[in-house]
């Protein structure tokens, strides 16, 4: 059966991107982007500030318009349809900056996530509670699930942020940035999280800036500089690559050079 | 009991219309859409519902229906055309429509009476029938905070982009605030009109936003219970305030500036936060116990609990 | 007819006059002050309080008029406004409780003037008959009106010149457009905001000083009236362009005088409620003024 399945149809990339372009005016952001992204697996983007890879994942949830080119999900083209569409097709994404609703405590802010109209029964409702639940309990959250996210620190609101993700039941997880602002301790849990999520089946795409972290935890990573791909494969190679070097492993050793 | 209620049967009928005037405001903001269109709609409810009793001999509340619908009618209209304007601008636009309507009463001819506008509009309404719309209405409005229609409603009002990528189609949350504004601004407009037996131009003005504003910003923006502390204090305040005579709308300024100033979240808004403080509270030791302890109890794969101590610093791992 | 353009010139200098502060303080610090018209209408009713008393010239008492309301604005910028923005979670929190409260503050002083005047319109006395009438070539002018038309028309374009050559001004613009760069460029935001308040104040109390000499007396509501148009203006013009308030001021004073020339009276006040909306539909960011550079 599953080796009828291999050779009768090549897999389907969760996600396809070819030759995506956002310009903003004058500026271009993203230019001539193409990529898949197989199931199951993790892929990394590095890249200095403003290389667009936030443009790019604002683009691939349709948040910006699409300058040119094609996005496709699991093989179907969805570049026509709204941002609010994503949760339905099933693409989570956590945001740069930490967008929660203060007033609601941190389950509630979870439970926005499972939050469509078509939960009926109690059947349902339970399981949908037990998701919330375990998406708290993987972030580790379980203890402050009933504080409000002004009562808890910048990391774990970043904590939030991801269980809401991961409560989405996702076939594909965009994390932007996921550890900015945490300590090493949390990023190392983060990465294992995402390990964790991983040997699931979940297909995830992971914007960071932290390289050792990325090396650490992709298995694939793509390299951008002004809007294009400048190398993409397997992370150490990536890494290593002369035009990555210079593009963003140089400018990071001149900010090192700055601070010492 | 009963001779108090006679002798203040007037002030709790208007306690119920001038709640229903404020839901209408209150359940725009809510959905962060900054609308005053209900006080435009409750002249609309008004003048519809007398018309319907003067002109065309109908009964009490089908002419209350009539104007109910039109007015929903109208405001949904409203919303459509202006649903794409941000902020102030939308407040301005829909302050705009509330004048313009009383200017068309003034312009209506002797179907609307022109600037002396209708009288002998008397419904035959019973306070318990009053009541009982109202709670219907307060009902339906307590519903739409609860559960997970409540968070999408914060989501929208918050944070409309995060709501879209959470699946929550944001422009219908928007184009339903307008309609339902519209018809609980024109059912207060109607029984209002139908209990005081006239209705001029004059009273669908700025004032009326004002108030309708006031009894929101005082007692709170997020519920309905907010809206209902807030029409208390202002229907029963004037006659708590005999002492101070006719300096009363100095102090409802007074009130109105503190409340903007110290109660972001109305009277409502403070009793929720203390009242979180408090249950949050009774656990308080638990929490910090978790916190320090960095989660040790937490699973394999799990992110362990852990306050956040030092800045990261990008790329330090190497 | 020529007697009708200059009327409508006349009252496009008063909404000018009026709308210039309020497009001031909203175009640069983001600040719609809804208590702009009652600063416009309590400035005057003090000058008038102090005239009743003491016997003064005009111009001081239009200098008084422009101090009290350049007091009164700074009093709730001071007091109200700053906090609120200090308190805020985001901008569009801020915008909304800014407006809320300048609504509540606008009925302080108003409830305090209908009290004392008890309803009834007040003026400047036995100034008003002061004021000369010209005849000239049909045309009747007085000295007062002749005054709102140069000093609307001189602070209008003094203002959008300060607005785009001076240093300060440039400095107050780019706050309206992006208060990071103008923190990063060393503009003190706390400061210029109250100083932009104090010239808005400024503005609304000689505005309130000139209509009541213009009009013989004015009343208590005269500055809510005074406030949509303005709006109106503002919003005909764009945000953000002074020379767009002027264009706007005389366009709404223009189509107001032709529906009342036209006996058309009642309908007067539908011209701005209406041209408001138009404008918003059409081309919300007004005929003058920059696109609007906002997500939501």
């Amino acid at each position: 059966m599953t080796a009828v399945h291999a050779t009768t149809k090549p897999e389907v990339p969760v996600l396809e991107v070819r030759d995506l372009a956002v310009h903003f005016g004058g500026v271009k952001a993203v230019d001539g982007l193409s990529f898949s992204l197989t199931a199951g697996k993790i892929f990394g983007v590095l890249g200095p500030n403003g290389s667009g890879k936030s443009t790019m994942l604002a683009a691939v949830t349709r948040l910006v318009r699409l300058t040119r080119g094609e996005l496709l999900f699991g093989g179907e083209p969805y570049h026509h349809e709204p941002p609010r569409a994503m949760a339905g097709l099933g693409i989570a994404r956590t945001f740069q900056t930490v967008r929660l609703l203060e007033d609601r405590t941190v389950r509630e802010n979870v439970l926005l996530a499972t939050d469509d109209h078509l939960i009926r029964g109690r059947a349902a409702r339970r399981a949908v509670a037990e998701r919330v639940d375990q998406a708290i309990e993987r972030v580790g959250l379980t203890k402050v699930r009933r504080l409000r996210p002004t009562e808890l620190s910048y990391g774990m609101q970043r904590r939030v942020e991801i269980a809401r993700a991961i409560a989405m039941n996702p076939r594909l997880l965009l994390l932007d940035e996921p550890t900015a602002g945490m300590n090493r301790q949390e990023r190392e849990d983060i990465s294992a999280l995402m390990r964790g999520l991983q040997a699931e089946g979940l297909t995830q795409l992971i914007i960071e800036h932290d390289v050792q972290m990325m090396v650490d935890t992709c298995d694939h990573l793509f390299a951008m500089t002004t809007g294009k791909l400048i190398a993409e494969g397997e992370p150490r190679a990536v890494v290593r690559h002369p035009a990555v070097q210079e593009a963003y492993l140089g400018s990071r050793h001149g900010r090192g050079h700055a601070r010492a | 009991m009963s001779d108090w209620y006679a002798a203040n049967i007037v002030l709790v009928q208007s306690t119920m219309t001038t709640l229903l005037l404020a839901l209408s405001i209150q359940l725009p903001l809510r959905v962060g859409v900054f609308s005053f269109a209900g006080v435009g709609c409750y002249g609309i409810g008004g003048y519809a519902a007398a018309i319907c009793m003067i002109r065309l001999e109908m009964t009490t509340w089908p002419s209350i229906a009539v104007g109910t619908l039109l007015a929903g009618a109208a405001s949904f209209l409203l919303g459509l055309l202006i649903q794409r304007l941000n902020g102030l601008y939308l407040g301005m636009a829909t302050i705009a429509f509330t004048l313009i309507i009383a200017i068309l009463a003034v312009n209506g001819g002797s179907l609307t009476g022109g600037a002396a506008g209708l009288f002998g509009a008397l419904g035959d309404l019973t306070t318990g029938s009053i009541l009982a719309v109202t709670l219907v209405v307060v009902v339906v409005f307590a519903l739409s905070e609860t559960g997970g229609l409540g968070r999408r409603v914060d989501a929208v009002r918050e944070d409309p982009e995060l709501a879209a990528a959470m699946g929550v189609d944001v422009s219908r949350y928007r184009r339903m605030s307008f309609l339902v504004s519209g018809l609980v601004g024109g059912l207060s407009g109607a029984l209002t009109i139908l209990l005081r037996s006239s209705i001029t131009p004059a009273e669908v003005n700025f004032q009326l936003v004002v108030l309708a504003l006031t009894v929101i910003v005082v007692g709170g923006f997020r519920s309905w219970a907010g809206a209902l502390i807030g029409s208390v204090i202002f229907v029963w305040l004037p006659k708590a305030l005999d002492f101070v005579g006719e300096w009363e709308t100095v102090v409802y300024g007074v009130i109105v500036v503190l409340a903007a100033l110290y109660l972001p979240g109305g009277v409502l808004g403070l009793a929720a936060d203390l009242y979180h403080r408090l249950r949050s509270g009774r656990r308080g030791g638990e929490t910090d116990d978790e916190k320090g302890a960095g989660g040790a109890d937490a699973g394999p794969g799990a992110v362990a609990g852990r306050e956040f101590d030092q800045l990261a610093v990008p790329g330090e791992g190497r | 007819m020529l007697q009708d353009v200059f009327n409508a010139v006349v009252l496009g200098s008063i909404y000018l006059l009026f709308a210039l502060g309020m497009a001031l303080a909203w175009g640069t610090i983001g600040v719609l002050n809804f208590a702009h018209g009652v600063t416009f209408m309590f400035s005057a009713f003090a000058a008038h309080l102090v005239a009743d008393r003491v016997a003064l010239p005009a111009p001081l008492i239009v200098v008084l008029a422009a101090a009290m309301g350049a007091l009164i604005s700074c009093l709730v910028q001071a007091l109200v406004f700053q906090s609120i923005l200090r308190r805020a979670r985001n901008p569009r929190a801020a915008e909304m409780q800014i407006l809320i409260a300048g609504i509540g503050v606008a009925v302080i002083p108003l409830a305090i003037a209908q009290r004392l005047t008890n309803g009834a319109p007040f003026g400047f006395g036995s100034a008003a008959e002061q004021a000369q009438v010209y005849q000239v070539g049909g045309l009747r002018l007085t000295t007062m009106a002749l005054v709102v038309i140069v000093v609307g028309l001189g602070l209008g374009v003094g203002l959008a010149w300060w607005l785009k050559a001076s240093k300060r001004g440039l400095a107050l613009r780019s706050i309206g457009v992006d208060p990071e760069t103008a923190s990063l460029m060393g503009a003190n935001r706390t400061s210029l905001a109250l100083g932009t308040m104090a010239v808005a104040g400024a503005l609304a109390g000689l505005a309130g000083a000139l209509l009541t000499y213009q009009l013989g007396a004015i009343s208590a509501e005269t500055g809510d009236v005074l406030l949509i148009k303005a709006f109106a203006a503002i919003v005909l013009g764009g945000l953000g362009s002074q020379a767009g308030v002027i264009a706007g001021a005389y366009f709404i004073a223009i189509a107001e005088t032709f529906v009342i020339v036209n006996n058309w009276g009642t309908w007067a006040d539908a011209v701005s409620f209406g041209l408001i909306f138009l404008m918003l539909l059409v081309r919300p960011q007004g005929l003058f003024g920059r696109r609007e550079v906002r997500r939501t």
